[in-house]
């Protein structure tokens, strides 16, 4: 899937083909208006929604390639609109935040977020996020080496097919999380950096938030490891990164 | 308001109390050996005079009853047997006789012989060629004579020598003792300042979480309270500051947000506007882009001063490190690497590292023409990392004022106009701060261009 770098001409073209279709959940009307323009400006077709509430009634209406949500929303909740949508759909989900603090990254990530972009973001930036996701989100025609499954103790990981089954039966996992498990599974028993993992799952070239890769590691341990504070395959190699054993 | 404290020329306390200590030592110690000397040396002379002045009277009884028998004066005073210290003189009808060669009628003391010759028994301490006596005069009636005795008084004086020197020894004692007490106290009266200075440096140097421990001294107490109280009011400004400049970057943030994205959008349109809004369309963008980046810097400038990060050490091989950051740039500078430290990684925060590195290059390029050569060594348990730029230099007086915030040096006239957050310096000097090492900048070797030196704690992986 190829997108123009940017243009309102080339944007029309795409958004006649196969427009990808972005749910921009903000209560900030300024923000969000600018925002669908610019997302818009770079082809994208964006809805809107003032509230978590709104969102998760428009949601429900239709299916989208993506979730935008603001933190600090009114009423419910960013953290708690990841947490609804997660239950239902393992849509890629950015979290858009004013704050910095640890605390806010880390609680936005367990809810189920995928990668998450600061205020006041540069609009190349938020639409590079939005396609790494988005390309993370289908299968990569650029995989070499892969394997039809691979197996370890009770898991199985089918690549092509985007499954994953722990004695026998599947297990669900959002995109993100598939992608983490197969760039591992793919260098069993190799030890993958942190900033690898960075690159190679969320396309970032540097300054990728490494929380990014240790709530997402800790959220498939409790989906492949019968003990997820003990795991016996997903490993933490301290100082090194993260490493699969069979 | 500046305290009203005397020039430090004066002395150290603690070598003033020792002092003062060692004088009181002195003075009161010769003060009584001077009263105990005064009044031993009364009384031991009065009762040995009083004993020789006994010892006379017999002799001078025993050569009357003599005379009294053999009516021979001259024969009864030679016969006479008397203690070895002692020589007798006599006046007998006009004329002189005497024990000895040494003492005769010249030593005799005119007042001593005048008041014999008046029939008064009397006595006189006397110098004779240097040496004390004691002479004892006393009339014999009986036979018209005037009989002296002289005693030698150096014995006296020899135990009063020895008494003397007791004396001193101890005031000398007493002295010393005084110097030692006084070094003691000052300790003790020094030891609470020094606790006080330690904590105020402690807290100089930014460890705000400094406090001294009550003391049951009332003065003491005191000083250690308002301290204290000082510290807290210290750290609840600074807190202040801190939250307000977060306050104010996070405040920024929606707005700018929404006007970075306009200006987005009208840059996607950039060939649809006339040609004279196209211009301030180019200003607007690339200023906002500033904007975004000062407030991101404050923002992250306000963390690392309220330490909400921890340092997060892993192993980074420098040489890698540094080609890697260097490569989102155009330039391809040297990068030498010190061979004790090639393929062997050290312990930092590898977060830290990349954004000093990033913003030194950055910083070279913005002002210094460009990275010319990057060099990591080893030194003194510190990994140095020098990085050199072809611009033209830093001025001796901009060399500390460049970490400082917002700082734009004297030479920034020359250089080109502002483009960076003027944060960037201040970051790295944050961070490498952050990881207990150095940063400055200085004239490199060739004396072209500045060279920055970032120095870290060897920690080995």
């Amino acid at each position: 899937m190829l997108y123009p770098a940017t243009g309102a001409a080339a944007a029309a073209v795409i958004m006649e083909a196969m427009a990808v279709s972005i749910l921009a959940v903000e209560d900030d009307d300024r923000i969000r208006t600018t925002m669908r323009m610019v997302l818009e400006d770079e082809g994208f077709d964006v809805s809107e929604a003032a509230s978590a509430e709104a969102a998760l009634e428009t949601f429900e209406a239709r299916t989208f390639d993506l979730v935008l949500v603001d933190i600090m929303l009114p009423g419910m909740s960013g953290f708690d609109l990841c947490r609804s949508l997660r239950r239902a759909s393992d849509v890629p989900i950015v979290m858009v935040t004013a704050r910095v603090d640890s605390h806010d990254v880390v609680a936005g990530l367990e809810a189920g977020a995928d990668d998450y972009v600061r205020k006041p973001f540069a609009a190349k930036e938020l639409s590079a996020r939005i396609r790494a996701l988005l390309r993370r989100a289908s299968p990569r025609e650029d995989d070499t080496g892969r394997a039809a499954a691979y197996r370890f103790g009770d898991v199985e990981v089918l690549p092509d097919a985007g499954v994953v089954r722990r004695d026998g039966r599947e297990v669900a996992v959002t995109k993100t999380e598939f992608r983490l498990l197969c760039e591992l599974a793919r260098n069993t028993g190799i030890v993958l950096s942190r900033d690898q993992l960075l690159e190679r799952v969320w396309g970032y070239d540097y300054f990728g938030d490494r929380r990014l890769v240790d709530s997402h590691v800790r959220r498939l341990r409790t989906k492949i490891e019968k003990d997820p504070s003990e795991p016996r395959h997903l490993l933490t190699m301290r100082g090194l990164g993260y490493k699969l054993q069979p | 308001m500046k305290l009203n404290l005397r020039p430090a020329r004066t002395r150290s306390l603690r070598f003033r109390v020792t002092v003062a200590f060692a004088l009181a030592g002195l003075v009161l110690s010769t003060v009584v050996a001077l009263l105990a000397y005064t009044f031993s040396e009364h009384y031991l002379v009065r009762q040995r005079e009083s004993s020789l002045q006994r010892q006379a009277y017999v002799d001078a009884r025993v050569l009357r009853d003599d005379v009294q028998r053999t009516g021979d004066v001259a024969g009864g005073l030679a016969s006479a047997e008397r203690s070895v210290d002692s020589s007798v003189v006599l006046s007998y009808r006009g004329s002189w006789l005497g024990t000895s060669v040494a003492i005769g009628r010249d030593q005799v003391p005119d007042g001593l012989r005048r008041q014999v010759q008046s029939g008064q028994p009397a006595r006189q301490r006397v110098q004779v060629n240097g040496d004390p006596w004691l002479f004892v005069g006393l009339p014999i009636p009986a036979l018209g004579i005037d009989y002296y005795e002289a005693f030698k008084f150096d014995e006296l004086e020899r135990t009063l020598g020895v008494l003397r020197a007791s004396l001193l020894g101890s005031a000398a004692l007493a002295t010393v003792l005084g110097g030692l007490i006084g070094i003691w106290a000052s300790r003790r009266l020094a030891r609470p300042v020094a606790q006080v200075a330690a904590a105020s440096e402690r807290v100089a140097a930014g460890d705000l979480e400094t406090r001294l421990a009550p003391q049951s001294d009332r003065d003491l107490d005191r000083l250690v309270t308002s301290f204290n109280r000082m510290v807290d009011a210290l750290g609840q400004r600074i807190d202040r500051d801190a939250r307000f400049v977060s306050d104010v970057s996070h405040e920024l943030r929606s707005p700018l947000t929404a006007v970075a994205a306009a200006a987005e959008v009208l840059r996607g349109r950039r060939d649809e506007i006339p040609e004279r809004s196209r211009v301030a369309l180019d200003l607007l963008v690339s200023e906002i882009d500033r904007l975004r980046l000062i407030v991101e810097d404050l923002l992250e400038l306000s963390r690392a001063d309220a330490g909400v990060d921890e340092l997060e050490l892993e192993p980074v091989e420098f040489g890698e490190q540094i080609r890697q950051t260097l490569g989102r740039g155009d330039e391809s500078p040297e990068v030498r690497v010190d061979p004790a430290l090639a393929g062997s990684p050290v312990l930092v925060d590898k977060r830290r590292l990349d954004r000093v590195l990033l913003n030194l290059f950055e910083n070279a390029r913005a002002h210094g023409g460009g990275v010319t050569a990057v060099a990591v060594r080893r030194r003194n348990g510190h990994v140095r990392i020098e990085v050199d730029d072809a611009g033209p230099g830093v001025s001796e007086s901009d060399r500390s004022r460049i970490f400082d915030r917002f700082a734009r040096g004297a030479a920034s006239g020359q250089r080109r106009p502002a483009s960076g957050s003027g944060l960037g310096l201040a970051l790295v000097a944050e961070h490498v701060r952050i990881q207990g090492g150095r940063v400055w900048v200085e004239e490199p070797p060739s004396h072209q261009g500045a060279r920055f030196v970032v120095e870290l704690p060897w920690r080995p992986a």
